[in-house]
């Protein structure tokens, strides 16, 4: 495995709108994080937490800067490619504080969708499926669909899904901020576990600071850069 | 692969149903519609085709006796037969009456033909009760839309007529009922229907030409003649307007076709647009309904086209359900109508040609939501 860093971003600037009605959100970010880690992104709301993760995600072209997905170089003041749809599906697990899993597919569909679409066979991306909906312990439900299922047995088809492509990157956007404090603890470990087992660079957007001690590190927005910040001891927020 | 169109239609079936049936519905009544013209085509030749004459000898200069009025001496007849080549000749008259049916009078048109002469316009294929007409005064054969039945009496003006037989199918070239008199009395009839002027003339004793006219001479050709040259025959003899029995049939649907293909195109089409727009309405919403989804499929990064694919695929299904059901509904409810209807196949192709190519316009509106759904707007701020 060439190089350990997952995601590295630099001097990455973000601009919305002209003139008058400009908003700087990002100027000048400059961070990476490493395959494998577990990273969590904390600032204010508003402060451009999310709009950070979707330039990160190919989803949200930057202003200027370059940034970095494992070895490839996907933005340099410009996308480097033409289909950042295919980076995302290919290179990228998104996982949201809804579950938004698609009403009309059951869940073993919504989880093998993005994978066939990369030409995984049917029979492979079953098999994955049924492997990820088994260590979540949903597997009772793969033909089930997502209205019959709790918010967080959807949550974690959620995160099945954001795996299922086998991706070198997770962006999890306030993956707990729907869940009690018991589940958002369950979600934050299987992220970690994730991130070890398999190598993935995870950035986890979150405002319960009671999650951060289960980070590796923590990267906050600050006067519109990103800095680092310690890490609290384990048990002190955790009630 | 995933289908994501049939997984879309599982999940909201029964209202994609309804849809489709509403939509089958509209689509059933073009194809009643066309039904409807085809009938009336083959009805103007109904009566065309039980009287079998090659040759129609009507009033010089017009387009008789169907497509303008016409009136020729019945003295006609013994003149067109003597021509070479004509086999035989025989005086017919048509003309609207109303019978006085109850509980409203039924508008038909009488055909008068000499009951001894050798064309009988009474098909014995359309006949379904009773007999022909055997007798030269006050029997009535009718088709079976009067309502009157073999032994019913009908009387007219000082007559009582006695229904003798009953045909089915029959009708002019208008489409309304016909019934069958003598050609004696059907003068009778046409005369006294005609303006005082001339009843009080006879009154006084001056006897017109009127209750000799007829409104047409119908001749058959020997056989080793060609109808055409006979034809130009009694023409040139005669001064008469004179019609082979293409020509007559050309004349009678000719004006029909023009007539009735533009209106009941004009329906078919504005029906089309109706059913279009109403297919592009719902896959819109349905569209719509999905944006969130769609805006997903978008972000976890699923090409435009296998979405652009999932709408196309859903129209395309709604319009083939909506021609199945318009099919069953049209051939449901078609004999149902005081008019002749004839569902013909390849009609029903090229509807289902024009569904398509509706179904894939009216899917344009939903698949630009589609390519224009932002992948961010699901998530929000
Ligand atoms: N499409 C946009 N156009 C203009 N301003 C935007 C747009 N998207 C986000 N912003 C602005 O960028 C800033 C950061 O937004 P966001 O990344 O959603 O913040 P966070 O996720 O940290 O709450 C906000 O001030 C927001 O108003
Ligand atoms: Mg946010």
């Amino acid at each position: 495995m060439a190089g350990k860093a997952g995601i590295r971003v630099e001097n990455l600037y973000k601009h919305f709108g002209k003139g008058d009605t400009l908003v700087r959100v990002i100027e000048g970010a400059s961070f990476e994080v490493n395959k494998g880690e577990l990273v969590a992104l904390i600032a204010p709301s508003g402060a451009g937490k999310t709009t950070l993760l979707m330039m990160i995600g190919c989803v949200e072209e930057p202003t200027s800067g370059t940034i970095w997905l494992g070895d490839e170089k996907v933005y340099e003041d410009k996308w480097l490619t033409k289909e950042t749809r295919k980076i995302r599906r290919e290179k990228i697990g998104f996982i949201f504080q809804a579950h938004y899993l698609i009403p009309f597919l059951n869940v073993i569909e919504n989880v093998t969708l993005v994978p066939q679409t990369n030409g995984v066979s049917e029979a492979e991306a079953n098999k994955i499926a049924m492997e990820l909906l088994e260590y979540f312990d949903i597997g009772d439900k793969a033909r089930s669909m997502p209205s019959a299922l709790s918010g967080g047995q959807n949550q974690r088809v959620a995160i099945a899904r954001a795996l299922a492509n086998k991706p070198q990157i997770i962006l999890a956007d306030e993956p707990t901020a729907a869940l009690d404090s018991k589940r958002s603890v369950d979600v934050v470990k299987m992220l970690k576990k994730i991130a070890i087992e398999q190598n993935v660079a995870v950035i986890m957007v979150t405002h319960d600071e009671a999650m951060l001690p289960l980070c590796d590190r923590i990267l906050k927005i600050e006067d519109k850069k990103v800095v680092s910040e310690p890490v609290p001891k384990e048990g002190v927020a955790i009630l | 692969m995933i289908n994501l169109a049939q997984k879309d239609v599982q999940h909201t079936l029964g209202k994609f149903l309804v849809t489709a049936m509403g939509v089958g519905m509209l689509l059933g009544i073009v194809l009643i519609m066309i039904g409807v013209y085809r009938g009336m085509i083959i009805d103007a030749q109904v009566l065309l085709d039980d009287i079998g004459a090659d040759v129609w000898v009507v009033q010089e200069d017009t387009l008789g006796p169907f497509a303008e009025a016409s009136r020729v001496h019945e003295d006609l007849r013994d003149t067109v037969r003597v021509i070479d080549g004509v086999k035989s000749a025989e005086a017919l008259t048509f003309q609207n009456i109303q019978l006085p049916q109850k509980p409203s009078p039924v508008r038909v048109v009488a055909v008068g033909f000499d009951p001894f002469g050798t064309v009988n316009p009474v098909s014995s294929k359309r006949m379904v009760a009773g007999r022909g007409l055997m007798r030269s005064h006050y029997e009535m054969v009718v088709t079976d839309k009067t309502g009157y039945h073999v032994g019913d009496v009908i009387r007219l003006l000082r007559h009582d007529y006695h229904v003798v037989g009953v045909t089915h199918g029959t009708v002019s070239s208008g489409g309304e009922p016909l019934i069958y008199v003598s050609l004696k009395d059907a003068q009778e009839l046409q005369f006294s229907y005609s303006n005082n002027r001339i009843r009080t003339d006879r009154a006084r004793g001056i006897e017109g030409a009127e209750g000799h006219m007829v409104n047409a001479i119908v001749a058959r050709v020997k056989p080793g003649y060609s109808i055409d040259e006979v034809a130009k025959n009694i023409e040139t003899t005669l001064h008469k307007g004179v019609f082979t029995a293409t020509q007559e049939r050309t004349l009678l649907t000719q004006n029909l076709i023009k007539m009735a293909s533009k209106q009941i195109g004009m329906f078919t089409g504005i029906l089309v647009v109706v059913s279009t727009i109403i297919i592009a309405l719902i896959i819109y919403t349905m569209t719509l309904e999905k944006i969130k989804e769609i805006a997903i499929m978008k972000l976890v990064g699923i090409p435009n086209s296998m979405i652009v694919k999932m709408i196309a695929q859903e129209t395309l299904l709604l319009g083939v359900l909506a021609f199945i059901f318009a099919n069953l509904f049209s051939h449901l409810i078609y004999s149902k109508f005081p008019k002749r209807v004839v569902l013909e196949i390849p009609d029903a192709w090229m509807l289902f040609a024009v569904v398509i190519v509706a179904s894939l316009l009216a899917s344009l509106a939903g698949i630009k939501k589609v390519i224009s759904a932002d992948p961010q707007a699901a998530i929000g701020g």
